[in-house]
């Protein structure tokens, strides 16, 4: 599904918050259209500036950030910005409509698209999120889980080629998270988007097609999720813990036990099964 | 018994057009030294249970018992402050809660309302700081300078300064990074092992407390759907998504699984990697003797 | 805790208030506001009121809810009553307490005062219970439209307005949370003396207002993220369409502040 083009092309970016709070250090990668990243580390290792950067929230101070073939510049970002979504940590503090239907407007208004195409829009990404029967309620009705659809929607009515999840599944009860995380397997799927998570989630990196992780500024490491659950030392410099699966692989290999690693628990008891019987 | 709940109803904004009820004649009974999980899907009534257990909400109708105080609905509330230093309550995000400009007064804040001199109130900050794996080092910091992690281990600290004997969370691990959460659960597991502190978490995730706890309690719209042991809930794990609105964590699909693989139903459940392995490499030793026995024989 | 907020919420029944214009509404409100302020006798008074249950009761929301709305003042609506009572010296005297003497007059112009008041609040809560927040502000975007030419952006203030009316039930809950958390502390509001309660204050504000400013810095960022710029042009999301009947409506209002001052101007 990956596209040939390149989504990001990052070239010895580096920002600081003034000159006594460097975050960002020659930083260099790329990141192919269609493909979803997941960017790692501890905290403050300054994976949420970078989504800002990315996002054209904030400017390089040095470097320079190429979207799609356009480099990011003062002069660009507003045609830029239509083209990345982001969606953000708390589900209640991107909700700027009053209404949901309101909110999923809000950025299409800044469009200035005409109004038939707004609520057809609005229609088809709230239906698409499973929301269509609450378009007329008001954030305080509703549940984490439904506001981040909501945010979810907005994001997508803008038919935008980038998403950018910051922290955006941290928030929600663990049903909400799983269900946010079959979406962003959808949208991952359906090959329209470049994906970029910011995530402590073991199973939203696991479902990821690579993890870049940043430490003190850099990158650290650039490798398969897989990989990154099997490196011990990397996950506790990312703080990271790896999902069940691969922490009952990895204890089954030091009894001697080899199961095939990436497998849900109905196969791991299969491969078990058969792997007993054999000896 | 710590805690025991009689009947216990409560309903918001009660008297009033808006009137919903978010508990439903809750019966439990939760003993000295338990550590107890809440669970249940959003709107469940699990934090407005929580907010019972030091009187920050009183009941509609029933009857709440906590250590020796009583909270009846429309009897003569008891003063509470003396419950309220016994039972801490720690809300949701308790590092939004913070504002003094140091940790040491932030932690005094607690020990000093309830009368303690100042000499008694730091030694209790100065040991609650170290309950939760922190040292004196941070006493003069400014809370807002601290990480996410710290923060929240600071405002747990803020509650436990005032030394009760029940401590309440809720949600103590949320938006935290998995090895601080992982670092939490111990840390509770420890106050409750060690301090003899008995230990309430309302949790919506199941898997990091599970090897901790010893009573779960599963909330749905208001009402108590279940108490017992891991083992219990292991169980019933069909019901917990499709009625109770949770998602079962792996290691109790992945136990389930295995046991029903190997007929193990019966047994203990193994919830984490380490004694799941180990067990899997039992049954190994058990099937080559039985081979071995039946060869032999 | 929740819902106890009623203002800025709106209650879909499906009336035909709910569907008249916005710009209708708030000048309607409007002229309705300079009638209560007219309104000087019984009989206006309950012109105003009998022009004010028929609107209630036109917008299919129970009685019950207006009423609701108007409970949080009813200490202003008092303090009022008892200024009147004390002031006022027409009339017959009804009682004595040493020099002083509650008049007829000022039990009257008392009564007439606090009624105002509660007929006011009540009948605001018709605008913001049958127009949702968004329709609110374009509006009053569309009433304040003149503006641009002395300078100021309409678009501007109900951005500020609508921001404002979403975020202070938030913002409410959370403070409310926080009360609850230093309660827990040893610090509960009820049981302080004064003196102790202003120390709670402080100890209240640093919290709430480092997470206002956290609030609104994500939010700043939602927006930018959607591509909003201020004064740029946007189109607008809810179709705004004048029809005969928001005119009608308009002058029902305009008949109620004819007659209450045509009452005016005969009492006096």
């Amino acid at each position: 599904m990956e596209g040939t083009g390149l989504a990001f092309e990052l070239q010895h970016v580096s920002f600081a918050y003034g000159p006594e709070h460097p975050v960002l250090n020659d930083v260099t990668f790329s990141i192919r259209q269609g493909s979803w990243v997941s960017l790692v580390g501890p905290n403050g290792c300054g994976k949420s500036t970078l989504a800002k950067l990315l996002g054209g929230l904030l400017a390089v101070n040095g470097g320079t950030i190429i979207v799609e073939g356009t480099p990011l510049l003062k002069e660009t970002v507003q045609q830029i910005r239509p083209r990345i979504g982001m969606v953000f940590q708390n589900p209640d503090n991107q909700f700027i409509g009053a209404t949901v239907e309101e909110d999923i407007a809000f950025g299409l208004e800044g469009r200035c698209l005409p109004r038939e195409e707004m609520v057809d829009r609005v229609k088809r990404y709230a239906e698409k999120l499973e929301i269509g029967h609450l378009l007329s309620k008001h954030p305080a009705e509703l549940s984490g889980g439904q506001k981040q659809r909501v945010a979810v929607a907005a994001i997508l009515a803008m038919e935008p080629g980038i998403v950018i999840f910051d922290e955006s599944s941290s928030m929600l009860d663990e049903k909400a998270r799983g269900e946010l995380l079959d979406i962003v397997s959808e949208m991952k799927q359906s090959g329209k988007y470049t994906i970029i998570s910011i995530t402590h989630d073991a199973e939203e990196i696991m479902a990821s097609d690579r993890a870049i992780v940043l430490r003190d500024g850099g990158i650290a490491a650039d490798l398969k999720p897989w990989d990154l659950f099997q490196n011990g030392e990397l996950l506790d410099s990312c703080r990271l813990i790896a999902p069940y699966r691969v922490r009952l692989a990895l204890e089954l290999g030091k009894q001697g036990i080899q199961v095939p690693l990436d497998r849900s628990g109905e196969e791991v008891a299969d491969a078990l099964w058969q792997y007993v019987s054999s000896k | 018994m710590a805690i025991c709940f009689e009947q216990v109803s409560y309903a918001y904004d009660e008297r009033s057009l808006w009137r919903h009820s978010a508990l439903e004649e809750v019966n439990l009974e939760l003993g000295k030294g338990a550590f107890a999980a809440i669970a249940g899907s959003t709107g469940s009534g699990k934090s407005t249970l929580l907010q019972h257990f030091n009187g920050i909400l009183k009941p509609t109708s029933g009857k709440v018992r906590v250590l020796d105080f009583t909270l009846e609905a429309g009897a003569k509330q008891p003063p509470l402050r003396e419950l309220r230093r016994r039972v801490g309550l720690v809300f949701q995000f308790p590092e939004q809660q913070l504002f003094e400009d140091t940790v040491e007064k932030d932690l005094c804040f607690g020990p000093l309302n309830f009368g303690m001199t100042p000499a008694e109130a730091k030694d209790r900050a100065s040991k609650a700081l170290e309950m939760v794996g922190l040292d004196d080092s941070f006493l003069p910091r400014n809370p807002f300078h601290l990480s996410g992690g710290q923060m929240r281990k600071v405002a747990i600290a803020s509650v436990l300064a005032m030394n009760p004997d029940v401590i309440a969370l809720d949600e103590p691990t949320a938006t935290l990074d998995p090895q601080s959460r992982a670092e939490l659960a111990v840390l509770l597991s420890r106050l409750q092992r060690e301090q003899g502190k008995t230990v309430i978490v309302v949790t919506h995730r199941m898997e990091e407390m599970l090897p901790y706890v010893n009573t779960w309690i599963l909330m749905k719209d208001g009402a108590k759907v279940f108490q017992g042991p891991a083992a219990g809930l292991v169980r019933e794990a069909g019901r917990l998504e499709k009625e109770f609105g949770l998602a079962v964590p792996a290691c109790i699909t992945t136990w389930n699984e295995i046991a029903a693989r190997f007929g193990l139903e019966a047994e203990e459940p193994c919830l984490t990697p380490e004694t799941l392995a180990g067990r899997v490499a039992g049954l190994l030793d058990e099937r080559k003797q039985g081979i071995k026995r039946d060869g032999s024989g | 805790m929740r819902n106890k907020l009623l203002f800025g919420r709106s209650i879909d029944t499906g009336s035909w208030v709910h569907s008249v214009d916005p710009r209708a509404k708030l000048t309607g409100m409007v002229l309705y506001l300079v009638a209560i302020v007219i309104v000087g006798s019984w009989l206006a008074l309950s012109i105003a009121a009998a022009f004010s249950l028929a609107y209630m009761a036109a917008t299919k929301i129970p009685l019950k809810y207006y009423a609701k709305a108007a409970k949080p003042l009813w200490v202003l609506m008092v303090f009022i009553f008892v200024v009147q009572c004390l002031t006022v010296k027409q009339g017959n005297v009804l009682w004595h307490v040493g020099s002083w003497g509650l008049y007829t007059g000022g039990l009257s112009s008392g009564l007439i005062a606090a009624s105002r008041m509660a007929l006011l609040v009540s009948f605001t809560a018709i605008l913001t219970f049958t127009t949702t927040p968004g329709l609110l502000n374009q509006g009053l975007a569309g009433v304040l439209a003149p503006l641009r030419k002395i300078g100021i952006s309409a678009q501007r203030l109900t951005l500020m307005m609508s921001i404002a009316l979403r975020f202070i039930p938030t913002i409410l809950d959370e403070t409310h949370k926080i009360l609850k958390a230093q309660a827990a502390r040893g610090a509960d509001l009820k049981e302080m003396p004064w003196k102790e309660k202003g120390k709670m204050l402080v100890s209240l504000l640093v919290p709430v207002t480092v997470s206002a400013f956290r609030r609104a810095e994500e939010l700043v960022l939602s927006m930018e993220s959607r591509g909003y710029i201020i004064g740029a042009p946007r189109s607008e999301y809810h179709l705004l369409g004048w029809r005969l009947r928001d005119t009608w409506f308009v002058l029902s209002y305009v008949v109620l502040v004819a007659v209450v001052l045509m009452l005016r101007l005969n009492w006096s």
